[in-house]
């Protein structure tokens, strides 16, 4: 809780300190300090992962991905903004009933909007009020569904372990979920995202996209295992549907995209599409570890790709393919940054988007359930498709002379460095996950 | 530790080269020395083997729940393999000498040197796909930056035709893992297995995909034709033998029973890429086309060999890769100098290149003789090999197989014909054919080989033979 605490109130602080030299200091301070606090409650060290709590060492990716968004990124309010994202995502994932779900999930989502709220241009107006509408939608399922199940169940603060649903405890719950659905862009409560994602400013997809659907995927796993679980027999047709649709359906968008926003926008319900796939297992014992792993990876590469594409246009949300042609004669560097992270979404192996895939996959052959598994691994060979153009754009094609990439900052590499690092290291050294469990909280 | 350096230092050498050579230069020395060094280390791992079976080299990153263990294993068949792609590497340096771009380019030969070698010696079938995919990713590079017209076209043909190959044998493996508990090759049990077809079929497509074998080929002709010549050696050299190796080692070796079962799957599909790519080489006109089909051809009769499930097929498949590897290597590099001094790739615009230029197309020639299978060169001693092998094997129709001995001899002559004899072109006549001496050493120092493996085939046969005889209890083994 400490963290927590530490989090909020620097958050609260870090308001005072705009424009003020302290301002960016202060905050990397808070940061570091707020993870060494998580890092001190479990021993991890090079070979200590063992027995240490899954949401501790997630807690610590979403902090480090928090440092490196704030070394990238130029707006302040932005910054404090994403401290409160950390600091709601702590509650969000060390919460263990189904209200304190809830609020801390409309904390995320709320500041969310505050985050897309600084409009710039008619496109990303555009963005933030799709994003607004559809998030007032799902939040009204989601209070729904709160409703439902606490009429159903006569308690307003039930953890959803060890207990019985009735109908209506059920009804409440799925309707709930349809809301949360919409927050991790499942088809077919995905559009808003693939508009919001590519129309806001970069920076903030990074956050919302990267961080916060990543901790909601996790936190969701992690409280409605038990739902999941009891209902298998009704829930596993619905979530094969969904998640077989979700990945087919962004991995084809993702290959007609011209801009580079968008098609990172389609790739991420994608890569929602694989995160649900893992719920379909959820009684293997590979389940939560393929999550994590994914979410994990998920929050390096994504967040990686989407500060890229702020830091290269500037902050400007319209990036398109022909612009980052021949990316590599300007810059090596950045391009085996965009490179990198790629592949890594891509599923290339020794990084950790492929370990998360390999795992995710693995869980629901383990369940069984070879033939899903199968068309996970196609949709990874369509992905390739757009993958690998994008890498041809940067690589293979001669630049362009009305090309808008503007030369990126040094600490906007020192972050990429961080982000690449992570994707590195979880890609070769799997103990670190794999020695976690979410029982030990 | 030592053989963990050699599958890591490279990937990390190639970041190190990539980024800061670019001004000072010298990635081709460092990458000729590297590879060197990479094949006295396979020669002093093979002169080390154990009399029989595995010899263990380590065993690292040990996470036992997933079996995520990389166990450096090898027998005398991948060491055999590791020697073949150290020659293959040495050659296409020599052969790039004067590439352009040179950092960027040396650095993908080096990085793609981990992940070949971290394959041949993997055991644990989780590393072995790891290394596996990550060879694509630099020919993907070299394919893209430095071939031709349609380099874009190909390299993203190559990498998801491949990819999905790739996603095959993953699915596979998973299934293995799900069934045994385990994903070292060597401690899988086929009689363990639950569904044993179903593996066998993924691998199997896997398999003919990277070889490729006949209705799965067609990623490869472009590939080929659109890659810079050092690097279509190396794609015929090492990469479609990871397929070769692949199909030996998982879908014959590893389950021989489901092998016994569907062997006129495998040998179908070998007699239909064996005649089919040898009719398209026939037909094209196209000098380096005419080369890649030629190198499918060949692939088929690998496929042939393989399908004897036999002792003397497996050896005379593995002869026949070595044998394939050092002829194609020479044919496509010569092919790539024809066409860079030409400008040309059809066979028609050339001719006579023997008065401008007879070194270089004497070699073409040796080549293009030991690719046809003449005595007294590898070809034919693989040739042959493979078709004693397949007629004891299935029975004495199988020596339909000459008939495409044949077909390529057609071609061959044909094409010295119009490109090495015959009336000077005019395009010919207007070209200057000097290369650079270092392409041309490596170039006849392979003719060399070709010819000294010809006469004294002992001497390869002496190690191949002895890299199958652990396994006894294949059904014809003879």
């Amino acid at each position: 809780m400490s963290a927590f605490v530490l989090m909020f109130f620097a958050t609260l602080f870090s308001l005072a300190l705009h424009r003020t030299f302290v301002f960016k200091p202060f905050v990397l301070l808070m940061i570091v300090l707020s993870g060494f606090l998580i890092f001190l409650k479990t021993p991890v060290l090079m070979y200590g992962f063992a027995q240490s709590s899954a949401t501790n060492l997630f807690l610590l990716v979403i902090f480090i991905a928090l440092l490196a968004f704030t070394l990238s990124e130029d707006k302040e309010i932005n910054i404090t903004q994403s401290l409160f994202i950390g600091a709601a995502s702590v509650l969000l994932l060390r919460g263990t009933t189904l209200l304190t779900f809830v609020f801390s999930f409309e904390a995320v989502s709320i500041i969310s909007f505050a985050v897309v709220g600084h409009i710039r241009s008619s496109i990303q107006a555009d963005g933030a009020v799709k994003m607004f509408i559809s998030g007032a939608l799902a939040t009204a399922l989601i209070v729904l569904g709160l409703a439902l199940f606490t009429f159903g169940g006569g308690n307003f603060n039930l953890s959803l372990s060890n207990i019985h649903f009735n109908a209506l405890m059920e009804v409440g719950l799925w309707v709930m979920l349809a809301g949360i659905f919409y927050k991790l862009t499942i088809v077919p409560m995905h559009s808003w995202a693939a508009d919001s994602y590519a129309n806001i400013k970069p920076s903030s997809a990074a956050l919302l996209s990267g961080i916060a659907k990543s901790v909601v995927f996790v936190a969701v796993l992690k409280l409605f295992e038990p739902f999941f679980i009891q209902t298998l027999h009704v829930s596993i047709f619905i979530l094969i549907v969904l998640s077989v649709l979700t990945m087919t359906l962004g991995n084809i968008l993702a290959m007609f995209q011209k801009r580079v926003g968008k098609m990172l926008a389609y790739s991420s319900i994608a890569q929602a599409g694989y995160m649900l796939m893992v719920f379909i297992a959820v009684k293997d014992s590979y389940a939560q570890i393929g999550l994590l792993y994914l979410a994990i990876a998920y929050v390096f590469m994504q967040t990686a790709l989407y500060l890229l594409l702020d830091n290269i246009g500037g902050g400007i949300s319209d990036i398109t393919l022909d612009d980052v042609k021949g990316l590599v004669k300007k810059d090596r560097l950045v391009s085996l940054f965009f490179a990198i992270q790629i592949f890594s979404l891509a599923g290339v192996p020794l990084l950790a988007g492929f370990m998360g895939k390999a795992i995710a996959t693995y869980a629901v052959v383990d369940a069984g359930y070879w033939i899903v598994a199968l068309i996970a691994l196609l949709n990874s060979t369509f992905s390739i498709g757009y993958y690998g153009w994008f890498i041809k754009n940067i690589y293979f094609d001669h630049s362009v002379k009305q090309s808008r990439v503007i030369s990126v900052s040094t600490s906007a590499k020192i972050a990429q460095i961080i982000l690449l690092g992570g994707t590195l290291f979880f890609g070769i050294f799997a103990f670190a996950v794999f020695h976690t469990s979410f029982c030990s909280l | 530790m030592i053989y963990l350096l050699t599958i890591f230092l490279p990937m990390l050498l190639a970041g190190y080269i990539y980024l800061f050579t670019r001004r000072i230069g010298g990635a081709k020395y460092i990458a000729l020395a590297l590879f060197v060094a990479l094949f006295i280390e396979a020669w002093l791992t093979y002169a080390n083997l154990l009399p029989s079976g595995y010899t263990m080299l380590g065993s690292y990153l040990d996470v036992k729940r997933f079996d995520f263990v990389l166990t450096l294993q090898v027998d005398r068949f991948s060491v055999i393999m590791l020697l073949l792609v150290s020659v293959l590497l040495i050659f296409v340096t020599l052969t790039s000498w004067s590439v352009k771009h040179q950092s960027a380019y040396f650095s993908l030969l080096i990085f793609f040197a981990g992940p070949i070698f971290g394959l041949f010696m993997s055991t644990n079938l989780l590393w072995f796909f790891i290394f596996w995919e990550l060879t694509l990713i630099p020919i993907y590079f070299l394919i893209g930056i430095w071939g031709d017209k349609q380099r874009i076209f190909a390299a993203m043909k190559f990498f998801i035709y491949t990819h999905l190959a790739s996603m095959l044998m993953l699915l596979a493996f998973f299934l293995l893992y799900k069934q045994s508990t385990t994903f070292d090759m060597t401690q899988i049990k086929e009689g363990a297995l639950t569904t044993p077809a179903l593996i066998w079929w993924l691998l199997f497509i896997a398999f003919a995909i990277k070889m490729p074998l006949f209705p799965f080929h067609t990623w490869l002709p472009i590939a080929h034709v659109e890659a810079p010549a050092p690097v279509s050696s190396l794609l015929a050299g090492v990469l479609l033998k990871m397929g070769a190796y692949g199909m030996i080692r998982l879908v014959v070796l590893m389950l021989p029973d489901q092998a016994q079962k569907y062997d006129y799957i495998i040998l179908i599909l070998g007699l239909a890429t064996l005649f089919y790519a040898a009719f398209m080489a026939l037909y094209t006109t196209h000098i380096k086309k005419m080369v890649a089909y030629s190198s499918i051809s060949h692939m088929g009769l690998v496929a042939i060999a393989i399908s004897a499930l036999s002792f003397s097929g497996l050896s005379s498949a593995l002869f026949e890769m070595i044998g394939h590897a050092l002829i194609i290597s020479i044919l496509f590099v010569i092919a790539g100098i024809f066409h860079e001094k030409t400008g040309s790739w059809q066979m028609g615009d050339m001719g006579g290149i023997m008065q401008k230029a007879p070194y270089l197309a004497t070699l073409f020639v040796i080549g293009g003789l030991a690719a046809l299978g003449l005595p007294s060169t590898i070809g034919f001693i693989g040739e042959l090999s493979v078709l004693i092998s397949a007629i004891m094997a299935h029975g004495v129709w199988l020596a339909v197989i000459a008939a495409a001995s044949l077909l390529s001899a057609g071609y061959f002559i044909w094409a010295f014909r119009r490109v090495i004899y015959g009336k000077q072109s005019k395009v010919v006549a207007l070209t200057n054919f000097a290369i650079h001496p270092v392409v041309f050493g490596a170039l006849a120092i392979f003719a060399i080989l070709v010819i000294v493996f010809g006469i004294f085939p002992q001497f390869l046969f002496s190690g191949i033979d002895r890299a199958f005889d652990t396994y006894h209890l294949l059904g014809g083994l003879a």
